[in-house]
């Protein structure tokens, strides 16, 4: 069998390799994941040549591992039974940004970076997951479920339509999408749901295994005429997540969230040593919450909000103090809010990497309330093999008016000390079955935790399994992932 | 009739005796229609059965084990809670179980998170008062509060509230479904633990399976528990008022306004709802058919035609009314701001506000159920879909002209162009066509019409809500996705082999079309020379013949 002839044929031959330096990228990620090497690369650039490479590969029984983005973080893309990239870079197109109906659609190539210049240039943006890298692929963060730090939309997730070559390898458009003639129908694409099934929700955190993406849309916001941003330092957690469980239901703010020192450090910092100034002066949690003017009478619009919280404060919690500015920290309040609203630029060390050069994250859904409870666990585990509490970062994301939050510890290392890899990944690995056992609620299952947690839902499992064996019977959608 | 014996006796031993009959005066009390969402139809004429036999489970475990029951002597069996959903949600073959809901009742709401967790046989209109208590709502379906909260956000689950989060499965958080092979699968965080707080996952998201926009109607499974998402409100609890049926809820001006406005013209009604979408305004906007003027202020049906004769093509035409809902979710600061940003907006496009009641008939509780059959009994909805705006104010027209084809038998309504609101934000442009007959009527044209209107929607290229079982299935599934069709099929197959869960869904539209004999003038897609049913079933049918 020679596989680069094969997939030349479909691709033509600058677009498939066996490159051995190419091959060896895609390894390792940001993770810990260990995989095997594939056998070879290919770069399709039209979606009838990924059905073609799809259908050879069920032909063949050669894993299919999908990428959309040249940077992974979890392991996903790391070939586990070896088999062929399918690197969908080329699909780089911004399709249509329409306006009138607020939807942007777009290649799975398509980079934060180069997606939010665009939208930017029509007075549009897309709310976003926290300092994405400005060369991540939008849609991978959007499949991936990764949560934004905007929480007063209802809706939640703004993914809209998306194009997937199933595993069989037939072309299908999820969603209005779906309708024929689109795009030139007047079924925009705008509607996630159905023709029949939800299928969007079955390639949303599938990593791959469901199918490939060939391009999604998304809904887009006018962007803000004015933005102020504002900081509550927290010298007791509980009484800032009380605090949000009072504001956030009556829809204030626009972008909310809680770090504590190491990861406001990290984010506002240039370089270790700031770092290491800031983390210890900033209080050990601060609160921060943007508030919007948008496109009609914005200064009104702030007036009420910012009425609402100083009644609240002054009737309530006499105890938070919100300010336009991170005491302590001049210019830190524009650095933070550009922050919150662009992709992390590829020319700076990205914010992960400036306190110690690597990092694992570790993060899954829960109630704000048992948020105290779950950082008292993790100083349990952590002193239980010796690591620094005071190194965790911790991120408190709240989703559609605290309803829930994603909480968030990560991990920073040493890439070059081995002993410190090993001590997080030992940390990590404690840290999550602890949290798991407690209740955390991981809904992305990754490299090792997917064993686990598939292990605990087994009437899930089953059905899930039935499901992707319908789908691919051939099990070629980048196996070793997930429970397939 | 009945079901099989071994079958019955096997079920009494798990609910007991005074929870399943086949009393066949019990069984008729099930039958589909007189009244109700799509009675008087061909399809309710030709398709649906009387039930063999009723039974209240009480507990999940009660539906797992009367699933495994089916399952094992072969009876076909459909799930039901209020039976709002017409003939499509009551038997289709002879000696079939209705596993009547009813009995699971018992809901739980955790004010702090916003959300509450109810058993099938919860209607809206309970948890709707709790959630003001809370400081709360649920978007309340067109079906009505009367409606199962689950049935409802399994098939459909819209109303002008939806401007918000606008679709229903979004708001689907943890849920609990006895497959039709009897197992149980849970979903979301129930997955994973006890809690129903959060939906999605654990990896991909087999919400997927049970519903698309519209919903399977029951033939993948029945919902024992699920966690609705409610919406933050305001503090101040709508008062009831009236005596019924005239009743409405009583809303304190400064937290809740409806606010109706003149507009010159349908495009400014259709720059109204994308503007004020885009100005992240409000907590509705609607523009529905002129008729539902008349369906309001009517008493009874000769009340409506007195009204409804009065208009004419020319004053419906020429009618353009906007209705706004303004929340003041924050506070009475909000409000003002929102009021204001509506005026600027209503404005510019040369609109005018006229007086309107300080109250909610229809929406926040009661929705638009018992007024709907008022006119001439019978009554469907041919689509109500979310796509955009652009899609939305194309297939007004669209209607209308088809639907000019077959006035009579459907009502004449001066050729109204429908219904559309604002889901979403804007960001989705909601639009629903009703269509209104007198089932005493030859009515095959209501049936004939009612497919052609998923014909027409293909040929035009848009996007309708009635895909999957409420119409013939081999006519949208290859043109939807495309192919959609087949991955219902397959999931039909693995989850529910023997086809025992609510046969022949998903194929009954396209069996409707088969054993019609008006239907096949209008039927020019292809069909297998066999539907891919099980040798049971299709035995089973032969022996239905």
């Amino acid at each position: 069998m020679d596989i680069l002839k094969d997939l030349a044929a479909i691709v033509g031959t600058e677009f498939a390799t066996q490159d051995p330096s190419v091959l060896s990228d895609y390894v390792s990620d940001l993770s810990f994941t260990e995989g095997s090497r594939p056998e070879a690369v290919v770069f399709p650039g039209k979606t009838e040549e990924v059905s073609s490479i799809v259908r050879w590969a069920n032909e063949k029984n050669i894993p299919l591992i999908p990428v959309s983005s040249p940077i992974h973080l979890y392991g996903t893309t790391v070939p586990k039974q070896g088999g062929v990239i399918v690197n969908m870079k080329r699909f780089d197109e911004i399709y249509e940004i329409d306006k009138v109906n607020r939807l942007v659609r777009f290649g799975v190539g398509v980079s934060w970076e180069k997606l939010t210049a665009a939208l930017k240039a029509e007075g549009m943006r897309v709310i976003m997951p926290l300092a994405p890298r400005e060369e991540r692929a939008v849609a991978t963060d959007h499949l991936e479920r990764e949560v934004t730090t905007s929480m007063v939309y209802d809706y939640g997730e703004p993914t809209q339509s998306m194009e997937v070559v199933f595993p069989n390898g037939d072309v299908f458009r999820t969603g209005s999408a779906s309708a024929p003639k689109y795009p030139y129908s007047p079924a925009r694409g705008a509607n996630p749901a159905g023709p029949g099934l939800d299928f969007y929700r079955l390639l949303q955190c599938a990593q791959g295994t469901m199918g490939i993406v060939t391009w999604m849309s998304l809904k887009i916001q006018s962007i803000p005429l004015i933005d102020k941003i504002k900081f509550a330092p927290l010298d007791d957690l509980g009484e800032g997540i009380s605090y949000l469980y009072r504001i956030l239901p009556r829809r204030i703010g626009q972008e909310c969230l809680i770090l504590n020192r190491v990861d406001l450090a990290a984010l506002l910092a240039e370089d270790t040593a700031e770092f290491e100034k800031m983390r210890g002066r900033l209080p050990e949690y601060t609160l921060i919450l943007t508030i919007s003017g948008l496109i009609r009478r914005p200064e009104e619009k702030i007036a009420y909000e910012e009425h609402f919280l100083e009644d609240v404060m002054k009737n309530e919690f006499p105890q938070i103090v919100l300010t336009d500015y991170l005491p302590g920290f001049p210019g830190a309040d524009k650095k933070l809010m550009n922050i919150l609203r662009t992709a992390w630029p590829k020319e700076r060390p990205y914010w992960k990497s400036v306190p110690k050069g690597a990092y694992q994250d570790l993060f899954f859904i829960t109630r704000p309330e048992r948020v105290p409870e779950f950082i008292e666990r993790m100083k349990h585990v952590a002193g239980e093999i010796s690591y620094p509490f005071d190194e965790i970062g911790i991120y408190e994301q709240p989703i559609e008016h605290n309803r829930a939050c994603q909480l968030q510890f990560t991990f920073y290392y040493d890439p070059d000390c081995e002993e410190s890899a090993d001590t997080v990944k030992s940390v990590w690995k404690k840290a999550f079955e602890s949290m798991h056992d407690a209740g955390g609620y991981f809904t992305r299952p990754y490299g090792e935790t997917a064993e686990r947690l598939y292990d605990r839902a087994a009437s899930y499992t089953a059905a899930l399994k039935k499901v992707k064996a319908l789908f691919d019977p051939n099990n070629v959608m980048n196996p070793g992932n997930l429970c397939f | 009739m009945s079901i099989n014996k071994h079958a019955y006796q096997a079920i009494e031993a798990v609910v007991g005796r005074n929870y399943i009959t086949d009393d066949p005066a019990d069984c008729e009390g099930y039958r589909s229609g007189p009244g109700g969402y799509e009675s008087g139809t061909g399809y309710e004429r030709v398709m649906t059965k009387i039930a063999g036999a009723v039974v209240m489970p009480r507990t999940t475990e009660d539906v797992q084990k009367i699933v495994k029951i089916c399952g094992r002597f072969g009876v076909p069996f459909v799930p039901y809670s209020t039976g709002f959903y017409g003939p499509r949600s009551h038997p289709h073959m002879e000696h079939e179980l209705i596993i009547d809901m009813k009995r699971m009742r018992d809901f739980e709401i955790d004010e702090k998170h916003f959300f509450i967790t109810v058993q099938p046989g919860v209607i809206y209109s309970q948890i709707q008062q709790e959630c003001f208590e809370k400081g709360a709502y649920v978007v309340i379906g067109g079906g009505g509060a009367q409606t199962s909260a689950v049935a409802n956000l399994l098939n459909d689950g819209w109303s002008p509230l939806s401007f918000r989060v606008g679709l229903p499965q979004r708001r689907i958080l943890g849920m609990e479904v006895v497959m039709p092979d009897g197992e149980i699968v849970k979903m979301g965080s129930l997955a994973d633990g006890d809690d129903p707080f959060w939906g999605e996952g654990i990896g991909p998201d087999l919400r997927g399976i049970m519903r698309g926009y519209t919903g399977l109607l029951g033939c993948l499974g029945i919902c024992t528990r699920m966690a609705i998402k409610t919406l933050p409100f305001q503090p101040e609890i709508p008062k009831p008022s009236g005596i019924s049926p005239e009743t409405a809820l009583q809303l304190d001006p400064k937290r809740v306004r409806w606010i109706n406005f003149t507009m010159p013209s349908l495009e400014s009604i259709e720059q109204a709802h994308i503007m004020i979408g885009n100005a992240e305004i409000g907590g509705a906007v609607t523009k529905v058919p002129v008729f539902w003027r008349a369906i309001a202020k009517a008493e009874c049906k000769e009340d409506f035609w007195d009204l409804w004769l009065k208009e004419t093509e020319e004053s419906v035409s020429n009618f353009f009314l906007v209705r706004v809902l303004l929340i003041g979710y924050t506070s009475e600061e909000q409000m003002d701001y929102d009021y204001h940003v509506l005026c600027d907006i209503i404005e510019e496009l040369g609109g005018k506000e006229r007086r309107t009641k300080p109250s909610d008939e229809s929406w926040f509780k009661n929705a638009d159920s018992a007024g709907m059959w008022l006119m001439t009994g019978s009554y469907v909805s041919v689509d109500y879909v979310m796509d955009t705006f652009t899609q939305a104010f194309k297939q007004g027209p669209n209607y209308r002209d088809l639907k000019a084809k077959y006035t009579p038998p459907l009502m004449p309504d001066c050729k109204d162009l429908g219904w559309f609101q604002s889901c979403e934000m804007g960001h989705l442009g909601y639009y629903e066509y009703l269509i209104y007959w007198d089932q005493r009527e030859d009515t095959n044209g209501m049936d004939q019409f009612y497919v052609e209107s998923a014909k027409m929607n293909i040929e035009n290229g848009c996007y309708p809500a009635l895909l999957g079982a409420h119409q013939p299935l081999y006519l949208t599934g290859p043109a939807y996705g495309p192919g959609y069709h087949e991955w219902i099929l397959g999931l039909k197959e693995v989850f529910d082999p023997q086809w025992i869960c609510h046969p022949p869904l998903p194929l009954a539209h396209d069996e409707f079309v088969e054993r019609a004999e008006w239907m096949h003038e209008v039927k020019n897609w292809e069909t297998p020379e066999e539907f891919p049913y099980p040798e049971k079933l299709k035995e089973n049918m032969r022996l239905e013949k």
